[in-house]
């Protein structure tokens, strides 16, 4: 029997914010700003944890300047063109469309503007839209100053601290808990509202270099929330969709879009600018496009590939070396160790490892959410890029927030919390910490290197129906072994919980690309048995639920008219 | 492999360590000294020397990211 004193701290809160990353801290400065009590809990520190911790360059978004281009009525019609199949446009309105202006104006309100040191926009076109939609902007302290914000308005933060599971009692969400990564304390969260915003799922695909970490999007994003909210019986969607880009050659770095969005071309070994073939937009299509361009060019032997910034103008280049650390921080580093000078030398590229973030640019991949940022439990809300519908930087910052004021909302007309069912949670205590017990014990790499090989093989950029069985088996095989993982300290007891949820959510989307029979996203969903777009029969999201142990998939159907305002 | 550390100018202060998204970095407390523990998670984000008060922090790529 578990109780409340075996438990460790019980912290009671109104509202619970699970990753405190780009999503998360707007998610907290919104129920802050509601006047609830707020927590979030993070394996890192706030002011750098997540995907752009380091840095971040571009925020895409319709200014309304008169403009045809610049309206939401044609972002989301262009949105709904380029994510045909994917978006939900009335959701993406809710947590997108209206939340836009109100965020643009609170990163400038905290210290992070979007503009120039002069006041204006610097906006560049880039994958895959219609205009220039994307404000360019040097977002090196935006992590920073939202973390200011966020404690300014008297937010806990639980630093350091992996969290593990939901907690649930008659089919609601009651908060969550998890474990400090230093000392193993454990946290448990009672709260009246929860909020999951833990970004992509990462460290699913074997690497190009071999190097685990040397990952295009964040190693430290491994679909938690969506391991504990499936795990709690919420639906998750776009769950199929490999997320595959063009890099630097031994550097899986973000940073491409940087180069093309200022005019660089990607060119094959004939010097050809290959883009052209592939999508109207060349080198600036959208990023499923790229990969499916780098991809054939290199398998039909017109590898290896460039990224090519020699025509550009020296007040270009200058403006192209001034900011190319604003994404990626130590990308000049890189090109300068490589001894590689852009303004001489093309940079050659690499397709990058899979991961799971989103079919298309603007959207995500997981927890399915409505109008009110909500999960299909009640008690449960989601923002940013762990979400079907939200994903990439601004998406982030007004779907977090959205999230965080809904989940508010929420928590105000919860008039007395249900209690904490003690033996779940000592179940869950037992199972989270039973690598420590573990002696001797594999390393988690062992069993993960296993879980990316069979992925990359599998359920990668080409699939058909018997590599997508044989992979669910494989997992299959590999889930009992998950118990001979051994932890020597609290990191590597983080590490070998993320290797367990890397298992699951692995057979999930194994499971709902095994379900879609046919291709969509260029490389993000191939099925070679299925090689044609069909829309009369698949269009619509790909749901995949909790059936006891099974996991059950089926299609929701979507529409395309324009939402109101 | 990255990050490396100047002896000479880290004074254990902990920033790296508190802001490092992937855990790779510990404080020797003895030597009040930031070591990469886990250096083979490094994500090469370079938060922790953007914040580094002392200018301690040096990135370095592995050769197995350079010649390739
Ligand atoms: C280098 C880089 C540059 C980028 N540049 C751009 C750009 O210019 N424009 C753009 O549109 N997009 C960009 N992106 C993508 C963008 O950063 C992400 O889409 C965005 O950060 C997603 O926000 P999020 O809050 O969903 O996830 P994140 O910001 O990654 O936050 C997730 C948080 O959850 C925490 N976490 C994870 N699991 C757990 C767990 N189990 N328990 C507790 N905490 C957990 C993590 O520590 C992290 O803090 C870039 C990405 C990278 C990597
Ligand atoms: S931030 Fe700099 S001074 Fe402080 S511990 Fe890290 S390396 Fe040393
Ligand atoms: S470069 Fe990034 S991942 Fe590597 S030690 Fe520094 S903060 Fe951590």
């Amino acid at each position: 029997m578990g109780s409340a004193e075996q438990m460790g701290s019980v912290i009671e809160t109104d509202v619970l914010i699970v990753g405190g990353g780009l999503a998360g801290l707007n998610a907290a400065i919104a129920a802050a700003e509601h006047g609830v009590s707020v927590v979030i809990m993070d394996k890192g520190g706030i002011a750098r944890s997540g995907a752009m911790g380091g840095g971040i360059d571009h925020f895409t978004a319709y200014l309304e300047t008169g403009e045809e281009w610049d309206t939401r009525e044609a972002y989301l019609q262009n949105l709904g063109k380029v994510a045909r199949g994917a978006v939900d446009l009335k959701v993406h309105n809710a947590i997108y469309c209206r939340e836009l202006k109100g965020s643009i104006e609170r990163l400038a309100r905290i210290g992070n503007p979007l503009t120039q040191p002069d006041g204006t926009f610097y906006r560049t076109r880039s994958m895959g839209r219609d205009g220039p939609l994307s404000i360019n902007f040097n977002g090196k302290k935006l992590k920073p100053r939202l973390a200011d914000e966020v404690r300014r308005l008297g937010v806990r933060a639980l630093e350091k601290v992996m969290t593990t599971s939901l907690l649930t009692r008659d089919g609601q969400v009651i908060g969550a808990m998890g474990f400090s990564i230093r000392t193993g304390d454990l946290h448990v969260v009672h709260a009246k509202a929860t909020v999951l915003s833990t970004g992509r799922v990462d460290r699913l695909f074997e690497t190009p270099t071999g190097i685990p970490f040397n990952t295009w999007q964040c190693p430290s994003d491994t679909g938690g929330a969506q391991a504990m909210a499936f795990r709690a019986g919420a639906a998750l969607a776009n769950m199929e969709y490999v997320l595959v880009s063009v890099v630097p050659k031994g550097f899986s770095a973000a940073g491409l879009n940087g180069l093309t969005g200022m005019g660089a071309r990607l060119v094959n070994a004939l010097g050809e600018e290959y883009m052209i073939r592939y999508h109207p937009h060349g080198s600036r299509a959208p990023r499923f496009k790229l990969a499916e361009g780098a991809l054939t060019e290199i398998r039909e032997g017109r590898g290896p590939i460039y990224v090519d910034c020699r025509h550009l103008s020296p007040a270009e280049l200058e403006h192209l070396n001034m900011t190319l650390g604003y994404d990626k921080d130590t990308l000049p580093d890189f090109v300068r160790q490589k001894g590689i000078d852009l303004a001489k030398d093309p940079l050659e590229l690499q397709v990058s490892e899979g991961a799971i973030g989103g079919p298309t640019g603007g959207l995500g991949s997981g927890i399915m959410i409505d109008e009110r940022s909500a999960a299909t439990v009640p008690g449960l809300f989601a923002g940013g890029d762990c979400t079907d519908q939200a994903g990439t930087c601004a998406p982030s910052v007004t779907s977090g927030y959205a999230a965080g004021k809904q989940a508010a909302k929420y928590a105000s007309t919860v008039s007395s919390k249900k209690e904490i069912d003690w033996e779940q949670a000592a179940a869950e205590r037992a199972r989270v910490l039973a690598p420590m017990e573990t002696k001797p014990g594999v390393h988690y790499r062992e069993i993960e290197d296993v879980v990316q090989k069979i992925m990359w093989q599998g359920v990668g950029p080409a699939r058909n129906e018997l590599g997508l069985r044989k992979a669910i088996e494989k997992l299959d095989s590999v889930e009992p072994h998950l118990g001979d993982i051994g932890a020597r300290d609290y990191h590597e007891l983080m590490r070998a919980n993320e290797t367990r949820d890397l298992v699951l959510i692995g057979k999930i989307m194994a499971s709902c690309a095994l379900y879609r029979k046919e291709s969509r996203f260029g490389a993000a969903h191939f099925r070679v048995d299925y090689p044609k777009t069909d829309d009369e029969n698949w269009l619509g999201l790909v749901a995949a639920r909790r059936n006891g142990e099974q996991i059950e998939t089926s299609l929701k159907r979507l529409s395309y008219e324009m939402p109101e305002p | 492999m990255p990050p490396v550390f100047d002896a000479g100018k880290c004074d254990g202060c902990g920033i790296c360590d508190l802001h490092c998204p992937i855990d790779v970095i510990a404080i020797d407390e003895e030597r009040r000294l930031a070591f990469a523990r886990y250096s083979e998670e490094c994500w090469h984000c370079g938060s922790c020397r953007q914040d580094c008060p002392t200018g301690a922090v040096d990135i370095v790529f592995p050769k197995k990211m350079l010649l390739v």
